[in-house]
């Protein structure tokens, strides 16, 4: 399955994109960022990086649906 | 109730919006950006976000809220783009029957937001620019 990854922040930044695509075999948010970390080595994704499927924070056991966006979250700094 | 705007946040449209006649309190948090952090003189600060789920973020802290506290209205607004010092990065507003509600949701609300809300600050300073997060 091929997965529509969103980057934000200081993620956007590293990968120099703020979106990539990556094929997973297992559908999981785990998978995707396993597959992440391969596709963009530049990326810093320790565990204060979070990950969202479409609009909700998931986590790394969280099953994909076809078209699910996947975007990763770094430490926020609102407010 | 809930978003996030390129535009300059209102003090007086938060009131409006959650003000109510069965309420005697409104509670109001406006966060400001401050010229200085850590030692250094600040410059400016841009904020970025999600927006779509940073709205729906805000919708969920005010659902937390209610869960609480009795309250009247909620609102909760985030500014992007580029700000400068004393521009208001966000506003919240909440009313309630007494002020004991509106204080400690509102309180709520702000610190859950900060933990939450997709959103990311770019600070730039005298000696350069970085990522502020927490």
């Amino acid at each position: 399955m091929i997965v529509t990854v969103r980057l934000f922040g200081p993620l956007a930044e590293q990968a120099g994109k703020p979106r990539l695509e990556v094929s997973v075999t297992e559908a999981t948010v785990g998978a995707v960022l396993a597959a992440v970390a391969v596709a963009a080595p530049a990326l810093r994704l320790d565990r204060s990086v979070r990950a969202a499927v479409n609009t909700d924070y998931a986590g790394a056991e969280a099953p994909l649906r076809e078209g699910d966006i996947v975007s990763l979250i770094p430490p926020v700094g609102g407010g | 109730m809930f978003k996030v705007t390129t535009e300059p946040l209102s003090i007086d449209e938060a009131y409006a919006a959650v003000r109510r006649d069965d309420c005697g309190a409104v509670a109001l948090f406006a966060g400001v950006v401050r010229d200085h952090h850590d030692g250094k003189k600040v410059l400016s600060i841009s904020y970025s976000a999600f927006q779509e789920m940073a709205e729906k973020e805000f919708a969920r802290i005010a659902e937390e809220a209610r869960a609480r506290w009795k309250l009247g209205a909620v609102w909760i607004a985030h500014r992007t783009g580029a700000l400068g010092i004393g521009d208001a990065s966000v506003v919240i507003a909440v009313s309630s029957a007494h002020r004991a509600e509106a204080f400690e949701a509102c309180r709520h609300a702000i610190e859950a937001l900060k933990k939450m809300a997709p959103i990311w600050k770019e600070e730039f300073t005298e000696t350069g620019r970085s990522w502020v997060s927490g």
